[in-house]
């Protein structure tokens, strides 16, 4: 029955069913048409803009050939659809479209903001407690409502303008305009997308990749490193840390 | 009942033989502001998994109303066992949310861990009987509650099938223990499909197994040649046949905590307000019925 709702074939499946006046097929169809319209759903409202930028049939089709491809791993749908940025970028039909698989890739970062378990930030007091000498090797665990994008178009203008529905600001917009480095992050007041500088972003990058700090300054040595990381233990953009000069575990 | 009516009860773990709705996203400011007169809310478990405003909501929400938990994904008819992972998120809901009441379905939707994203039909066999109850015995004993099954809607059914669907289900209950959320419109809906007799099915559940009523609407897809397959897509007002069916219900398990389910095409909140108050209508009805037995 699986082979029957993911790629319609009816052949394994059919001969074990009652049939009659309504045969195995269009009895099939009925489960088909909700496996493709549930995952479909779960798709437009975690790619809202993508659905908006290329209008409703053509996502239909687009998500179509993803679903055949990919299904989920979970019963959490909020979780499905990671890789279809990746799929939108070599998805033939759509490379009229080169900022596509960007603002796809920021609609997945603001997802993962707005269903990521809830974790208390840190307590800085440990940190402050560390000696000077393991302060070099100190990793940080990111919060799991943090992404970071960066993009080839000005992937959060043609994002925002899109969900405002504002033609204005859409026209304004020069898709093929510098790249941009993007945060994403779920903040007490909502999910926020803000813009950093590169160096900012590679520093950022680092630490969340879990390179120990003395190696993510070193990513960024023309930054004010100490203002950036204090803005980030501030926010609550880390809730953990290990100080040992190993890539350990974060529980 | 007014739209504004006081909440009930802060009756916080117990759910009350009364109307109840499907708490969807679109409400839930609304309910926050307008304490709508519904005796309680049921919400999907999958959707209050992970963190942000959907479990802030709620969290807020059951200060108010008795709230239940209604699963779609543990997938309890699988021959490949349980998703443990799956189990444990659900673990952690009932945990932060206490709910008065816990179920899922007799289906299944994982297969070769893949989550196929709706209810599937399972055999009628007895081997797929001994897998549901290995299952259900699995979750009861993991998150320490008693589960209600669900009867599904189907639209179609195994030729190997040797046990009557609604067998099968007493049968899950005498070996686990669980208890049966009836959905009223489920059977309505199969019995249609399948040309089975919904008073007998109705008549084949213990009354004392039955710890939770849903009544819902459904679609009609007409099929060339005049033929019609009912859908159960929870998308319009409960149809006279199912009130009629549920009344009956009524009078054969007494008032049971009972849930308005709408999930696609989600109406304002006061159509549901609407559809419950019709069901607490028929729900005091029974009430007082019961009273009578019990004066006589």
């Amino acid at each position: 029955m699986r082979t029957s709702l993911v790629t319609h074939d009816d052949g394994g499946v059919s001969a074990h069913l009652v049939d009659g006046a309504i045969n195995a097929t269009e009895r099939l169809d009925i489960y088909r048409n909700t496996f493709a319209g549930a995952l479909t759903t779960a798709l437009r409202l975690s790619y809202p803009a993508v659905y908006r930028l290329v209008g409703t049939e053509f996502f239909k089709g687009a998500t179509g050939f993803f679903i055949e491809s990919f299904q989920p791993k979970s019963a959490c749908l909020d979780d499905y659809g990671e890789e279809f940025p990746a799929f939108l970028s070599d998805f033939e039909p759509a490379a009229s479209l080169a900022y596509l698989s960007d603002i796809a890739r920021l609609e997945w970062a603001v997802n993962r903001a707005l269903h990521a378990p809830d974790m208390e930030p840190l307590d800085t007091q440990r940190l402050v407690a560390l000696a000077e000498v393991e302060r070099a090797h100190v990793r940080f665990a990111p919060h799991p409502s943090l992404s970071l994008v960066r993009a080839d178009h000005p992937a959060d203008l043609i994002w925002r303008a899109v969900l405002e529905k504002d033609d204005a600001a859409l026209s304004a917009i020069y898709p093929s305009a510098d790249p941009v480095w993007l945060l994403a992050e779920r903040l007490p007041t909502g999910v926020e997308v803000r813009r950093m500088s590169e160096s900012a972003w590679r520093f950022t990058s680092a630490l969340c990749d879990g390179k120990a700090l003395a190696a993510a300054l070193d990513e960024a040595p023309d930054l004010d490193a100490p203002a950036l990381l204090a803005e980030h233990l501030a926010v609550g953009r880390f809730i953990d840390f290990s100080s040992n000069d190993t890539t350990e575990n974060f529980p | 009942m007014g739209l504004h009516a006081s909440p009930l009860r802060k009756a916080r773990g117990s759910t009350p033989a009364k109307a109840g709705i499907g708490l969807r996203f679109r409400h839930h400011q609304e309910v926050l502001e307008s304490h709508p007169a519904a005796a309680w809310f049921e919400v999907h478990t999958e959707n209050y998994m992970g963190g942000g405003s959907a479990p802030a909501y709620l969290d807020e929400i059951r200060r108010d109303y008795p709230v239940s938990l209604h699963g779609t994904g543990l997938s309890l008819g699988s021959a490949e066992g349980l998703d443990t992972a799956h189990l444990e998120r659900v673990r952690r809901t009932v945990e932060r949310f206490d709910p008065g009441l816990l179920s899922e379905h007799l289906s299944w939707s994982v297969a070769g861990g893949i989550y196929l994203a709706d209810l599937l039909p399972l055999p009628m066999t007895e081997e797929a009987l001994e897998i549901v109850c290995r299952h259900v015995d699995q979750v009861q004993s993991h998150l320490k509650r008693r589960l209600l099954i669900e009867n599904p809607s189907t639209y179609l059914q195994f030729r190997h099938s040797t046990i009557p669907e609604w067998e099968f289900l007493a049968a899950t209950v005498k070996r686990t223990g669980c208890g049966i959320l009836c959905d009223v419109n489920n059977i309505y809906v199969s019995a249609c499909n399948h040309g089975w007799d919904a008073s007998a099915y109705l008549a084949a559940l213990r009354p004392e197994a039955v710890g939770e009523i849903h009544v819902a609407g459904h679609a009609e897809r007409r099929l060339d040649g005049g033929r019609v397959l009912r859908i159960d897509d929870h998308g319009s007002r409960v149809a006279p046949e199912v009130w009629t069916l549920f009344a009956e219900a009524l009078a054969r398990f007494g008032p049971v905590p009972t849930l308005i389910e709408w999930d696609t095409d989600v109406p304002p909140l006061e159509v549901l307000v609407d559809e419950a108050a019709r069901a607490e209508v028929m729900l005091e009805e029974a009430q007082r019925e019961r009273a009578f037995a019990f004066a006589a």
